[in-house]
């Protein structure tokens, strides 16, 4: 009796050890919230595939809404696992890196991938009180995509080296553009505006020091790139209209941008690196049509994203491990190669892959080393609490400059004035 | 009660008279019956809901009005009444407001005036088909607002919208429907009553058909013709839904928010605020500027104006509905 005991605790035992011996054996759900094009498909059935006990679950809003969704369940216990946060909203939560888990006291650190990524995007992340926050996702880059065939037809070269040389400031852009429609008619570039963030992010600073203060007032930077957008809106129309500018009177990701894209009613996009993508969905028949060539000032940037774990976040070792899969140097390159997303991991800027890589929609253009050159060089900007606000009121600002509503100097008048109404400063 | 069976005199029983002199005073209240028990319970649901998701968070909300409140920030911090004194020399609420009557009134009148023709139509006896028009006309009303929205972007938008072409192709100029302010009110305004116009009329059939049919036998006896008998006969028998729709119709109106930030995609309501409504107002403010307490007075000044408007929209509606007597 006693040894039948024995040996039934012994097969007990040894069921158990079998057991408890894989680890991450509880399945998981990770609730991840998002926008826009922040995660691709590809790599999530790639990492389900190779972890089947992770379920990825990704609720997709609208910018605005996916940060407000975050900001309002900050506050509560349902918040999600990962966060993406745009960088124009980065300035505000990095401000309140209490709702966050510092990533430094992960496992492992953040401290430990720290240096394979671009010094400047880290920074975004990090709090004032130098917690990680967040993980950068992608660069955003500058470069401007044209049509060859549109500036051919408008006699201009279409050699993108040749092309490059057509405007090596913003005003012998909006220059280029002004010509380009009275020989043609048409539109030069989709949306004018778009100038006024990619000329405001060659500075040093936008709206805030380092030290938090307040500047968009003050800061002359804010206050030229506010005229060069508004001289491109108004340049080249005929006295008294008001047609865009040297730009068309559409909206960026409207439904009319698409059709404009297909139909080449413009010829020109300012293009960080995740605009290519855009491109090629919008308009598939374009395909060799368009090349890229160097923006106006040596270097620049516009958008990307970082990765943030909640700190009621109920998955965060999970969610950890996912995020540093996600952006490691591997992944980030097979996000470029097939979204066209530029990566942030330093090392591959040196990677032949990145830079000797063609893109054949873009005419074979070397995709990987234009942005490998538009990214560095790119200042570390401070980013601040009202970030997104500012923006948004400068950008309706320049939207009536644009159809003629107001002059550009009434509409700056105002645009600090709703600035101080609506943020207390 | 006792009953004693008197022989020979009548067996009614009379509850008082042999009853016990009350030693307490009657209770003025009849005490709860078994049934009104019961009633409580399936009205509670009710109560409960509101308690919890309608008063609650109103006292709620009036007391927010009264502080600084951002959302992630330290604690609200109590400013008494200064949310409310800028609010009054608020241009941007004023303008919110003058925007909200603006489409409400593109919004109500053609609507409302269509339903009730459509109706007319649906009462129609020698219609074919009554069922499936009756089907057909609340589609509208069950698609989702952000499939409306961007098919109505699309009609209207500037270069490449159906409507434009339309326009050109008549020999006119392209009418920019969202920068202008009259122009995105009508857009507006045009995807609202897509929606409810068929909603409204198949209230107004049904209100119709209960109107008796001897009344219009009399009316045509007396030699009234169809418009006449409509005027006389079907808008007074109608006051009642009439004065239910404009009411509905005001509060809805009053609080249109889905079409307005759908069709601008940002919260302010077009560059220069020209199709801000109230509740998009309240909206930006306390979600995007994150302002929590401006948002709740803004809250508090749409129910008073509300409350106000639909009091005066009874009042109309009566005397509309009078007038077709005299």
């Amino acid at each position: 009796m006693k040894r039948r005991i024995a040996l039934l605790i012994s097969v007990m035992v040894a069921l158990g050890a079998g057991v408890a011996a894989p680890a991450n054996a509880a399945p998981v759900t990770l609730t991840v919230w998002s926008y826009g094009n922040v995660f691709q498909t590809k790599l999530l059935n790639a990492y389900k595939a190779a972890n089947p006990t992770v379920t990825i679950k990704i609720k997709k809003s609208d910018m605005d809404s996916n940060h407000q969704n975050l900001r309002n369940a900050l506050r509560t216990n349902s918040v999600p696992d990962i966060a993406a946060l745009e960088v124009s909203y980065i300035g505000e939560f990095r401000n309140y890196d209490a709702y966050f888990k510092d990533l430094n006291t992960m496992t492992p650190s953040a401290s430990t991938i720290k240096n394979d990524f671009l010094g400047w995007r880290w920074s975004q992340g990090v709090s004032p009180a130098g917690k990680v926050i967040g993980i950068p996702t992608d660069v955003g880059g500058l470069a401007v995509a044209y049509r060859r065939d549109l500036f051919a037809a408008a006699g201009l070269p279409t050699n993108r080296t040749d092309v490059a040389k057509l405007w090596p400031t913003w005003s012998q852009f909006i220059q280029t553009g002004v010509n380009y429609k009275k020989d043609t008619g048409k539109a030069f570039i989709d949306t004018a505006g778009t100038v006024f963030a990619a000329a405001l992010n060659q500075g040093t600073q936008r709206y805030y020091t380092s030290g938090g203060s307040l500047v968009y007032r003050t800061n002359g930077s804010v206050s030229s790139a506010f005229n060069v957008a508004a001289q491109a809106v108004t340049s080249g129309n005929a006295p008294g209209k008001y047609d865009g500018g040297i730009g068309t009177k559409t909206g960026q990701f409207s439904s009319g941008w698409g059709t404009g894209l297909q139909r080449g009613t413009f010829a020109v996009v300012l293009a960080p690196a995740w605009m290519l993508d855009y491109i090629k969905q919008q308009a598939p028949r374009t395909s060799g049509k368009w090349d890229v060539a160097k923006a106006p000032g040596s270097y620049g940037n516009i958008g990307g994203s970082q990765l943030a774990i909640p700190k009621n976040a109920k998955n965060p070792q999970a969610a950890w491990d996912f995020i540093r899969w996600y952006l490691a140097p591997a992944q980030q390159l097979t996000v470029f190669k097939s979204y066209g997303q530029f990566p942030t991991i330093e090392s591959l800027y040196d990677n032949s892959s990145v830079t000797g890589y063609k893109d054949s929609f873009f005419n074979n253009a070397p995709i990987g080393s234009i942005y490998v050159a538009s990214v560095t060089g790119v200042h570390n900007i401070p980013t601040g609490k009202k970030d997104r606000i500012i923006d948004t009121t400068f950008g309706q600002a320049i939207s009536r400059v644009m159809l003629g509503k107001q002059s550009s100097s009434a509409a700056w008048t105002q645009a600090l004035a709703d600035i101080k109404k609506s943020i207390g400063q | 009660m006792s009953t004693q069976a008197v022989p020979g005199k009548s067996q009614i029983k009379f509850k008082s008279s042999n009853a016990p002199i009350d030693k307490k005073p009657r209770k003025k209240i009849a005490p709860m019956r078994r049934q009104d028990r019961w009633g409580m319970l399936f009205v509670s649901p009710f109560f409960i809901v509101f308690l919890a998701f309608g008063l609650i968070p109103i006292l709620f909300t009036t007391y927010v009005a009264f502080f600084n409140w951002d959302a992630l920030g330290g604690a609200p911090e109590y400013i008494g009444f200064a949310n409310f004194k800028e609010l009054w020399s608020d241009t941007y609420f004023w303008q919110a407001l003058r925007n909200t009557f603006s489409i409400w009134f593109i919004s109500t009148v053609p609507q409302m005036t269509l339903a009730l023709g459509i109706a007319t139509l649906l009462a129609n006896p020698n219609l074919r088909a009554k069922v499936f028009w009756r089907t057909v006309l609340l589609v509208p009303n069950i698609t989702s607002v952000l499939a409306v929205a961007i098919v109505f972007q699309q009609l209207f938008g500037y270069d490449f919208g159906m409507i434009n072409l339309a326009i050109t192709w008549l020999g006119y100029h392209h009418i920019d429907w969202v920068g202008n302010q009259l122009a995105s009110h009508i857009a507006i305004a045009t995807m609202i009553n897509w929606r409810w116009f068929g909603y409204n009329s198949l209230i107004f059939l049904a209100s119709m058909q209960a109107i008796p049919r001897e009344l219009y036998e009399s009316a045509s006896l007396d030699g009234a013709n169809r418009w006449q008998q409509f005027r006389y006969v079907t808008i007074p028998q109608l006051r009642n839904t009439i004065i239910f729709m404009m009411i509905m119709g005001t509060i809805g109106g009053l609080q249109v928010f889905a079409e307005p930030l759908l069709y601008g995609g940002g919260m302010t309501g077009g560059d220069s605020r020209q199709f801000s409504t109230l509740t998009l107002y309240l909206f930006e403010q306390a979600f995007f500027n994150q302002r929590y307490g401006y948002g709740a007075v803004i809250g508090i000044a749409m129910t008073v104006i509300i409350i106000a408007i639909s009091v005066l929209n009874y009042l109309i509606g009566r005397r509309i509905a009078t007038d077709g007597t005299k």
